[in-house]
């Protein structure tokens, strides 16, 4: 390298080549490329310091870069971490929907509710709907509503209980509540809600057999499963 | 003999989570099974409550010794929802806060109007305080709990 008389400088093309190709391959970000160029140019004059200074400036960019992808990276696998327990949540959501009125088909035509946990009057409600909704669906001609789940009641929710009965009377079905304890009864008489072609029995058992033996008399020899 | 302990509200199954620790808590505390499940279902119904209008909330569940002597269980339901219209009015059964429901509507609109009414009736104290952004309903129970004159 030489300085002229106006002050301006000559160097060798070959230095400055490898300077713009170490930048082309900055610019397409082949660092590895780029840093493989200036390393160890055995130079040390001015224009070799230029040289040094890109070289830090690369590495720097290099790194830096690597950190951004790293980071990108790890935010994606959380990302999808994220979408994948959402989406468990929502299934858990509609499974807990579906297990708080789970309406068994115990034989042809005769559905089952067993009523289970503790129950407000927006279960109560949603009960009613699918209990209606699942006898005109499977054609049922017996509904038996287990609730020995259940030892507590707010007198309207028992209240809307027994219109459920009656509801399902309406639609052509049987409904038989089994399982009442002692203090749903006080809560029933209590509020003086009509009883009057409500079938209650003590427990699902019972009403099980009572629901066989009166098919076995309006078909006899013919056995319940068999009735489809 | 002080515990608490706050629920996030935010669907459905925030309710069903709510109400069984509801029942927990009070079981742990004593509380014959009965009268837990009434806590429970009081819990419940005010969880539904913030589904159905509070937009977001959440439940806390203090237990303490009350003035009586005995057990003080407060349910407070807090949500960031429009207030209430009308409480005496949504106190009553088959209403909402603006008026009687129709009964042709009550399948379409999930649960029977009967929720707060539930509460006022299941619980030993109700205070509904309304301000801008925001209400709470407190719910107490001493009635049937350990240590009850």
């Amino acid at each position: 390298m030489a300085t002229d008389a106006d002050g301006g400088i000559a160097i060798q093309e070959t230095r400055l080549t490898r300077l713009i190709e170490a930048l082309s391959y900055a610019s397409i970000e082949d660092y590895d490329s780029c840093l493989n160029l200036l390393r160890n140019l055995g130079t040390a004059d001015e224009f070799a310091e230029l040289e040094t200074a890109f070289t830090i400036f690369i590495e720097e960019l290099a790194e830096a870069k690597r950190q951004l992808r790293d980071a990108l990276a790890e935010t994606e696998v959380a990302n999808r971490e994220l979408a994948a327990k959402l989406a468990t949540i929502e299934m858990q959501q509609a499974a807990i929907r579906d297990l708080s009125t789970p309406i068994i088909e115990v034989w042809a035509g005769v559905l089952c509710l067993p009523v289970v946990g503790i129950v407000d009057s927006q279960r109560s409600a949603e009960m009613t709907e699918t209990l209606l909704e699942t006898i005109i669906a499977k054609q049922a001609r017996t509904a038996i509503v287990d609730i020995t789940g259940i030892d507590v009641m707010d007198t309207k929710t028992a209240d809307h209980f027994i219109k459920m009965a009656k509801a399902v009377r309406l639609l052509g079905a049987d409904c038989i509540i089994s399982g009442i304890n002692p203090g749903i009864a006080q809560t029933l008489t209590h509020i003086g809600v009509d009883l009057t072609g409500i079938r209650t029995l003590r427990s699902l058992r019972d009403a099980l057999q009572v629901h066989l033996r009166e098919t076995e008399q309006l078909h006899p020899g013919r056995r319940a499963e068999g009735e489809s | 003999m002080t515990a608490e302990r706050v629920f996030a509200v935010g669907g459905w199954s925030d309710v069903a989570i709510t109400r069984h620790q509801a029942r927990r808590m009070a079981r742990e505390h004593g509380v014959e099974p009965r009268r837990a499940g009434e806590v429970a279902i009081v819990v419940s119904e005010l969880a539904s409550n913030i589904v159905k209008y509070g937009v977001r909330g959440e439940i806390a569940l203090h237990v303490a010794a009350g003035s009586g002597g005995g057990l003080a269980l407060t349910v407070v339901a807090s949500d960031v929802g429009p207030p209430i219209h009308d409480v005496a009015v949504a106190m009553l059964d088959g209403h909402d806060d603006r008026g009687p429901i129709d009964p042709a509507l009550l399948a379409q609109r999930g649960g029977l109007g009967t929720g707060l009414g539930a509460v006022a009736r299941l619980a030993d104290g109700l205070e509904v305080r309304q301000e801008s952004g925001g209400k709470q309903i407190i719910a107490t129970f001493f009635r049937g709990l350990p240590g009850a004159a």
